[in-house]
């Protein structure tokens, strides 16, 4: 996916000139328009999160709340225990996230700088996983996490997840772009082969890993289902599965369904307002510098 | 595991990482097996989206009088059927469970609850139980009744009396008349929106006079009578984007959310609306008005959760100690009261703990609409118990699919009624 | 733990023949020198392959050709499943709505995700670091929630948008009832929701094009249109395959996003492939039919997949 190209590429026009400004305002009133379109759902959302329930559906429409207030917050925050559930998804979330990210950097490192058959077999087979939809696995794969003794447990939730073929095939093809006299210098070295894999390649690769990681991360958090299904004790549900009990089956409370929801993504907001100024704009050929 | 290298060679900050999860992992699943053996803790799956104490404050009071521990588990009613048919796999249903429905996966494996049923002080209405062989597999929490809500609010505004008493009941044909003419004096946007469910289009065509879908002497569906049908073509008809929002019959909207607007003057849908609407609407009145006659007057009686205990080894004589102690009359005295459940005991006399004047008045309503409903309304349910019992099950999915067509024109009644036939009879096999 | 120990000692020869590697790296001929070490890579991912792929694919297979309830015996039916599937009207109506709904959302994703990255690196645009923080939000909601904003915002009786059109004296727009309308408001929220992520992988892809190729371009005199069709397209090509790629794949696939905001509705008009295959087969206990049902599926994406690869390969010669 040429997540980066050739190594010693100059970046693209870093700054503009100065006589640019009606491109300047051309382009950026694009962008804000576009942004505009594209946050307005998300910002409706939450400026509804704090309009009382009987307000949610009186017409006229407004957009913002007549009258603010937090019961949805409040009533969310009593109706499952958020702090308990909190913490299972983050255990969720980021064992699978680090699991994820091992297994695939070094599948996909494998893949790029090794020619044996049975490996482009293995490439066919992590492909393959995409195409069957997890949903209708999902008896079957049942069957298997019973049988080896995951049932009922956090592992149960973690360990099925850490395969994916979107993160193997990231890091390979990052690693094909790497060139192979980093690697033959390594040998030369008398460097092993896991040790340059690890000392040399990984770090090299750290814009891909912090990729991978918002995005593994934001995959299991959202996890709902599957979860639902392994989990029987609930002091080890996940949020999803409380939000999710909000939603009854003759009726919803929309507005603590509202609160509960705003709250179950401000820990997965948070952390990509954190990590973001990381993903993608790290210099990908950093480490080839010298 | 690879990781384990990793450490050794270079000491990776991440792969230490990698390690403490694992670590982690595996002390969650070490300490997540919950059962200690004999049986000082059982487990109570039920679904509800409400913040109904009932059932906790039972077991507080069960642990205290019998040194047992119920832990009450709240299953998300999006999944609970799937997460049982995957239990019943894993051996790993619980103890007792509160079910929306019981699923041939796992109907074998209930335990007989016919002494608590029978127990005559407890005075259970045996009409709903769910008896196979003399054995009783499931006792209702509760009953349930379809009914009208009116926009009060409305209906003053626009000087315009409704029936408050169910013996002195009103037609569908009387009713109309008056939402419409609410809903023209006060330009409210619809007369009327109409929960989308298999359960609540029966009422409709039992006040008509038709019999709706009934399993016929020789198990299988009958066709449906004419009545039934050109009750169908008439609620079609409703859904004109007037009288009635196509979406809701046509595309799933939210009829509840639709009705909360107060732009609409009534809603057909069940007692369980009390305890939401108690609270969820502040914006105007409301009211819970008779269930329309034409001439027939009858509801849709159905069951709230069915309460169940399965057969699981040492704990099975504590889940039904649990059950017993549920239906017991003081105790299903308070479970009715703080959850808002019409009675499945008889003869109880309720204080239900709402503030509003609306919502008391509606329950004494429902009570009184059951005792003169026609016993046609309780036959949907006793349909889909005898299909249960005989290993069969029906996902009436289907019902509203064919009638999402009828609704957007796609084909017209007598193919719906014959196409809804048709498909339940698949179903059953 | 004892598999890495042992494994590792084999890897130090393999890896320390200078004579061999040290003048060039030639993949071919060096064919089998390193296999503990790749071995050892891939490990993890092959493991959990065996487990969590192969495992339960066989079991699906084996439950495709039985007419499996979910518990008790499984009776051998042979290819029933299969040929009922072949008479099954709902279950190619699911197909070919499925289809129609990749082949629209396929290209509006791409046409989104590269357009924001192209603003993201373009460095005309002012203000990039907020608005990559807005164009990434809708990728971190989660299906269900994403479902409840737009059924709101599409309403067809308080809905947000009918609500603006009637107030500017327009008439409300069926956008739940018509098939094909709830349709497209599904493919907006697709849209909306998987910019971000592709858009990630245009912005690494745009930023490694040479400068020195639009430099030249200036000189040549070339105007922005052309740049982008000779000089950005063809040098992002392999992203964009990706992209394709992993969108087809994935709206072939999808089933939370529309169970969340149409529920496959009006009516059955908009079940999706996987949706009908979970509602049908899995939730009415008919495990082996949607078995079956699941592996034609997986076949159709192997081809699509197999020739989605065989047309880059030729456009790549």
């Amino acid at each position: 996916m040429a997540v980066a190209t050739k190594p010693p590429v100059p970046r693209r026009r870093k700054t503009a000139r100065t006589g640019d400004l009606p491109r300047k305002i051309g382009t950026s009133s694009i962008m804000w328009l576009l942004a505009a379109v594209y946050g307005f759902p998300g910002l409706w959302f939450v400026l509804s999160s704090f309009k009382p329930a009987g307000d949610l559906f009186t017409y006229p429409l407004t957009l913002f709340p007549k009258k603010w207030t937090v019961s949805g917050y409040t009533q969310a925050w009593s109706q499952f225990d958020v702090a308990r559930y909190f913490v299972n998804t983050l255990i969720v979330a980021v064992a699978a996230t680090v699991l994820t990210i091992v297994a695939s950097a070094a599948a996909g490192y494998a893949l790029a700088k090794y020619r044996n058959w049975w490996l482009k077999v293995f490439a066919a087979c992590i492909l393959a996983t995409t195409m069957l939809p997890g949903e209708t696995l999902l008896p079957s794969l049942f069957v298997v996490v019973r049988n080896i003794g995951l049932y009922n447990s956090l592992s149960g939730v973690v360990v099925p997840a850490v395969i994916t073929a979107t993160g193997t095939f990231m890091f390979r093809q990052f690693f094909v772009t790497v060139p192979n006299d980093l690697l033959e210098a390594a040998r030369i070295d008398g460097s092993g082969e896991m040790r340059t894999f690890l000392r040399i390649m990984l770090p090299l690769a750290r814009p891909i890993i912090l990729t991978l990681a918002i995005v593994s991360f934001q995959w299991r958090w959202n996890d709902y289902l599957w979860p639902l299904i392994i989990l029987n004790d609930p002091r080890q549900f996940t949020l999803q599965i409380g939000v999710a009990s909000i939603v009854g089956a003759q009726n919803v409370n929309w507005s603590v369904l509202l609160g509960a929801s705003v709250l179950s993504m401000i820990p997965l907001v948070a952390i990509y307002l954190v990590f973001q100024k990381y993903v993608m704009s790290a210099d990908i050929n950093a480490g080839l510098k010298d | 595991m690879t990781n384990f290298a990793m450490l050794r060679r270079g000491g990776l900050r991440w792969a230490a990482a990698g390690v403490v999860t694992a670590l982690a992992l595996s002390a969650c699943s070490s300490t997540s097996g919950g059962s200690s053996g004999d049986a000082k803790s059982i487990t109570f799956w039920y679904s509800t989206s409400a913040q109904d104490q009932g059932y906790t404050d039972l077991a507080k009071d069960f642990e205290a009088k019998e040194g047992i521990k119920v832990e009450i588990v709240n299953v998300p009613y999006d999944g609970y059927q799937d997460k049982l048919k995957q239990a019943a796999q894993a051996n790993s249903l619980p103890d007792t469970a509160s079910v929306p429905s019981l699923d041939t996966l796992w109907v074998n494996q209930l335990q007989d609850l016919s002494a608590t049923a029978n127990n005559a002080t407890n005075n259970i209405n045996k009409d709903l139980l769910t008896t196979q062989d003399s054995k009783v597999l499931a006792i209702p929490s509760d009953v349930t009744a379809a009914g009208l809500f009116i926009n009060k609010t409305l209906f003053d505004k626009a000087k315009v009396t409704y029936p408050t008493d169910p013996s002195k009941t009103w037609t569908w044909d009387e009713f109309l008349a008056a939402a419409d003419k609410v809903r023209t004096a006060t330009k409210a946007k619809y007369d009327l929106v109409y929960d989308r469910s298999a359960a609540r289009i029966r009422p409709w065509i039992y006040n008509h006079g038709g019999k709706g879908f009934q399993l016929g002497a020789d198990g299988k569906y009958a066709p449906a009578d004419a009545t039934t049908v050109q009750a169908l073509a008439d609620f079609a008809k409703l859904n004109n984007d007037v009288i009635m929002p196509k979406s809701v019959w046509g595309a799933g909207a939210d009829p509840n959310a639709l009705f909360k607007s107060g732009q609409v003057v009534a809603y057909f849908s069940g007692v369980w609306q009390v305890a939401d609407f108690a609270d969820g609407i502040t914006n105007f009145d409301w009211a819970s008005a008779p269930t329309p006659a034409q001439p027939v007057h009858a509801t849709d009686i159905n069951l709230g959760g069915k309460v169940v205990a399965f057969n699981n080894g040492s704990k099975a004589a504590a889940a039904k100690k649990w059950v017993d102690f549920i239906f017991q009359r003081d105790n299903y005295t308070k479970l009715a009261q703080t959850n808002g459940y019409l009675p499945i005991e008889k003869g109880l006399t309720l204080t239900y703990p709402f503030k509003k004047q609306a919502a008391l008045d509606s329950f004494a309503l429902y009570v009184k609409e059951m005792e003169l409903a026609d016993p046609i309304s309780a036959s949907g349910q006793a349909t889909g118990t005898k299909l249960l019992l005989a290993g069969k099950s029906v996902d009436d999915g289907l019902i509203k699919d064919e009638m999402a067509k009828l609704v957007n024109g796609k084909q017209d009644a007598q193919k719906t009624a014959d196409n809804i036939v048709a498909g339940l009879n698949q179903q059953i096999g | 733990m004892v598999d890495s120990v042992r494994a590792e000692p084999r890897s130090i020869p393999a890896g320390g023949e200078p004579a061999r590697t040290a003048s060039r790296w030639r993949p071919r001929r060096k064919h089998n020198s390193y296999w503990a070490a790749p071995l050892l890579m891939i490990s993890i991912n092959l493991v959990l392959f065996l487990l969590f792929f192969l495992w339960p694919a066989v079991i699906g297979l084996k439950y495709s050709f039985t007419s499996y309830t979910g518990v008790g015996p499984a009776p051998w039916v042979g290819t029933d499943n299969y040929q009922r599937l072949l008479h099954d009207p709902a279950f190619w109506a699911a197909l070919k709505r499925t289809l129609i709904y990749t082949a629209c959302v396929v290209p509006l994703i791409f046409v989104a995700s590269l357009g924001t990255a192209y603003l993201m690196v373009s460095p005309y645009s002012r203000g990039k670091t907020v608005a990559r923080v807005i164009f990434f939000l809708p990728w971190l909601i989660s299906p269900i929630i994403a479902g409840v904003i737009w059924r709101w915002i599409f309403g067809e009786n308080f809905g947000l948008v009918n609500f603006i059109i009637t107030e500017l004296g327009g008439k409300a727009v069926d956008w739940q009832t018509d098939a094909n309308l709830s349709l497209i408001i599904v493919i907006i929220a697709a849209t909306w929701m998987n910019t971000a992520f592709n858009m990630l992988l245009f912005i690494a892809a745009l930023k490694n094009v040479p400068t020195a190729y639009y430099e030249a371009a200036d000189l040549d005199g070339a105007n922005a249109w052309q740049k982008f069709r000779r000089i950005t397209l063809p040098a992002i090509a392999p992203t964009s395959f990706i992209v394709v790629l992993l969108s087809t794949l994935g709206s072939m696939k999808e089933y939370g996003l529309v169970v969340a905001v149409n529920a496959g509705g009006p009516g059955t008009d908009n079940n999706l492939i996987v949706q009908y295959i979970y509602t049908t087969g899995f939730r009415r206990n008919q495990i082996g039919y949607a078995s079956a049902a699941s592996f034609v599926l997986m076949l159709i994406l192997v081809i699509i997949a197999v020739v989605q690869l065989l047309a880059n390969r030729r456009k790549g010669s």
